[in-house]
């Protein structure tokens, strides 16, 4: 039996599913699951694994000093060999002897535990503990998302140069992350594309006709800026100079809320827009089911279970190119795929799709469905994981 | 002799932001006391007539002010002390931080209690109740989006508008955008923000034909933006703009004053591959900025919301030329093509248009812009209008 060390930030809530269901799905093959959280989490969250918290070193005065004197006995006591091995990696990959011992010290709730693999969840977890599974004799695995390839490296230099030094099996969701790694240096047999998977029993496409006048456009996106729904909001504008009777929800919460809704109130659209917060997988399975269009014109977009989400629902789909958009709708067949940050294409676009045949419409649609139930369930995402651990 | 007017002026912090701190300057050497009260960050000394009434932000410092007046208050009026309170307890607010933050008012109670930012208002309409007439300064986000993306707020403002005395508006724009939330337009007076002096008359002169030579003389086209890195500074449109620019092989390089470090803007200019053309700095001094406007061929502001943007009075005021959008009241400085330029908001098309339209003036037009703009600049923003505004505004609301 292979045990499988996870580590994240913190304990994936109940609403995420990923990790979840890749921890249900690895369990029921016969791999035993321990997952390390740096944070500990905020509610009392039931997982169905041994969850270990890291130490929080960045209380008061005393309870620190007691966690360091508790750290350093467990180096010498219980993990020296191991903690022997990850300094003296760490100081040949150049780290200074303070920056080694701290290493040390934050790592001892990991370097002890027996495991065959050591697997990060997100490429920033990974920054700074790249010698810890050589230490501990597992085998490393690091998943990259999206923002951590992306935008995490952007305010640093030289953000993975350790890293993409080391042996390690990447796991990534799209072909063209796999080709950005490739670029760094990465070898082809070290990275695993595996895509997100949906349920797709839950999210299926209903037979209840969508007569209406009214074009009903839905985005699910937390409200971030590389969401791009500013982008969004302004080809809305351009549909409305058209004439186009439309209304646009968008599900999600974020920090970005009262910028969109002061670029609804310019644009002149907020009586088109509906922002209408976060919502349960119920709810958003419901205004998919009464919605015509999906978009999702990102900026910057690791793969998107919504999109998936979408079009097993039998939504025609809008995206932008935006990294792993274009390879989740294939252009012209599941969906539309069009350049990022240019509204008026966006618009146009979206107006093209009330000029196409119920025909045309209908095998877009079939299309999508079947894409997703083929491709992106979970059982095939499954089956690509064990492949992950056991090769 | 004549008692003097005595003002506070209340943002909640010593000192505050450039421009208040510049409202306290004039009006404290006007005949008029100026009171600061709140949160002391660090000491500063003042020229005029100004005294500070604050605490610093820590337990001891709060807790001593706090014994103090409510001391006083005690002894001396016990009568408000026991109103205040009352009021306090009726609006939730009965907490020893509330009180170490009002009773200092309510000691002092001078004549007008002028707030600076409309989203405090609620905390201060009881100073009518005790004599002091209320002044509210009408300011950018405060007016202009959060009551527009927040309805609390708005139904807030709508609530506690008609009660304030006077309003201080920082451009005719921003006073139009009040009158929605209840506030009447006889009770606003607009007052243009100030320059100071030393900027009106020495750096007025300092760009010299020489420095404008240079600058010109240049092969790409130097656009600086000042600002702090904020989606409403409109800095994805500028960048968007410089991409168009770029595709049809204009040279140029754009420098963003105080966006370093902002992941969305670091990630466009990265994904439109303009990392040869725009240059991300830290915030700089004010000394500094000056220099690189000097040196700049043309001040961008790109922004979707201002009141009225001081980086462009003080880049008309040093000569430099202007390309703005006509958010907020940027329409009442800048008349488009004769002392500056205007462009449409969320126009990324518009702004690559007017660069261009910028980089082919002559020399002769380009100075016949600057010497209008510098004009505007000295008649209309100047320190010594900025002080008689406000102070026709206190005697306004007395009388």
């Amino acid at each position: 039996m292979q045990r499988i060390g996870l580590v994240l930030l913190s304990v994936p809530g109940y609403s995420e599913t990923f990790f979840r269901s890749k921890i249900k799905g690895l369990q029921e093959n016969g791999f035993e699951v321990v997952l390390f959280v740096l944070y500990p989490p905020k509610t009392l969250e039931n997982l169905p694994c041994e969850v270990v918290v890291s130490p929080q070193f960045n209380s008061g005065f005393f309870s620190k000093s007691v966690l360091i004197f508790k750290a350093l006995l467990q180096v010498l006591f219980v993990s020296y060999f191991r903690s022997k091995k990850l300094y003296s990696l760490d100081r040949k990959d150049g780290k200074g002897i303070k920056a080694c011992f701290k290493n040390l010290i934050f790592n001892q709730f990991i370097i002890s535990k027996q495991l065959d693999w050591l697997h990060f969840g997100f490429g920033t977890v990974a920054v700074g503990k790249e010698n810890l599974a050589k230490a501990m004799g597992a085998k490393m695995a690091v998943s990259f998302r999206g923002f951590d390839l992306y935008l995490s490296p952007l305010k640093r230099n030289d953000y993975y140069k350790i890293l993409f030094q080391k042996d390690v099996q990447y796991h990534v969701l799209s072909q063209e992350m796999k080709q950005d790694l490739i670029t760094n240096g990465i070898k082809d047999n070290r990275v695993l594309v595996i895509t997100p998977a949906i349920n797709t029993t839950f999210f299926k496409s209903s037979a209840v006709s969508k007569k209406r006048d009214t074009l009903k456009i839905l985005t699910v996106a937390r409200l971030h800026w590389k969401k791009g729904l500013e982008y969004s909001l302004e080809a809305m504008a351009l549909l409305k100079k058209k004439d186009i009777d439309f209304e646009y929800t968008i599900i999600g919460i974020g920090e970005e809320l009262e910028r969109l809704r002061f670029a609804a109130y310019q644009l002149d659209v907020s009586d088109y827009i509906n922002f209408v917060g976060k919502q349960s997988p119920e709810a958003v399975r419901q205004y998919m089911q009464s919605s015509d269009v999906y978009l999702q014109y990102s900026i910057q977009e690791g793969f998107c279970n919504a999109v998936l989400e979408a079009q097993a629902m039998g939504l025609l789909c809008v995206v932008s190119n935006a990294e792993g958009l274009a390879e989740n709708v294939k252009d012209g067949e599941t969906g539309f795929v069009i350049p990022k940050r240019k509204p008026s294409l966006l618009a146009n676009t979206i107006e093209k799709l009330l000029y196409l045949t119920n025909d045309q419409k209908t095998s877009m649609q079939e299309a999508a469905i079947n894409r997703v139930k083929e491709h992106f369930n979970l059982k095939k995402q499954e089956g690509e994981f064990l492949d992950f651990y056991r090769n | 002799m004549k008692k003097p007017l005595r003002i506070a002026i209340y943002s909640g912090e010593i000192p505050s932001t450039t421009f208040i701190e510049r409202l306290i300057d004039g009006v404290s050497k006007s005949n008029v006391e100026v009171l600061l009260f709140g949160n002391i960050k660090h000491n500063v000394k003042y020229d005029g007539k100004v005294k500070t009434y604050g605490y610093f932000n820590n337990k001891i410092s709060k807790l001593w002010s706090l014994i103090k007046y409510s001391c006083l208050l005690f002894f001396f009026k016990p009568k408000d002390k026991k109103r205040l309170d009352y009021f306090l307890r009726e609006h939730h607010k009965q907490g020893l931080a509330s009180k170490a933050k009002f009773y200092p008012v309510l000691w002092h109670t001078p004549d007008v209690f002028h707030v600076q930012w409309a989203k405090g208002i609620k905390d201060w309409i009881w100073v009518r109740d005790f004599g002091m007439k209320l002044v509210l300064s009408l300011r950018g986000a405060h007016i202009n989006y959060s009551p527009i993306a927040d309805l609390e707020l708005a139904k807030m403002y709508k609530n506690h508008f008609p009660q304030v005395d006077g309003f201080h508006a920082v451009s005719h724009a921003i006073a139009k955008e009040t009158a929605k939330y209840g506030a009447a337009l006889d009770k606003i007076k607009v007052v243009y923000s100030g320059l100071p002096k030393l900027e009106s008359s020495s750096y007025i002169q300092s760009k010299s034909k020489q420095a404008a030579l240079e600058t010109s003389a240049d092969n790409e086209l130097q656009i600086l933006s000042v600002g702090r890195s904020h989606w409403k500074k409109g800095y994805t449109y500028a960048l968007d703009a410089c991409k168009l620019l770029k595709q049809a092989g204009f040279k140029f390089k754009y420098t963003i004053i105080g966006a370093t470090n902002d992941m969305e803007l670091l990630y466009q200019v990265k994904d439109l591959e303009l990392q040869n053309e725009v240059c991300l700095l830290d915030k700089q001094t004010f000394s500094a900025v000056k220099d690189y406007m000097l040196h700049a061929d043309v001040l961008l502001l790109p922004s979707v919301e201002e009141g009225i943007a001081n980086v462009v009075l003080e880049a008309m005021a040093l000569g430099t030329l202007v390309l703005s959008t006509t958010c907020g009241g940027m329409d009442e400085v800048i008349v488009d093509t004769k002392n500056g330029f205007l462009v449409p908001i969320r126009d990324s098309k518009a702004i690559a248009n007017a660069i261009n339209t910028i980089a082919t003036l002559t020399l002769e037009q380009k100075g016949e812009i600057i010497e209008r703009a510098k004009k505007k600049i000295l008649a209309q923003h100047n320190e010594d209008s900025m002080t008689s505004g406000m102070i026709d505004l206190y005697h306004q609301v007395l009388n």
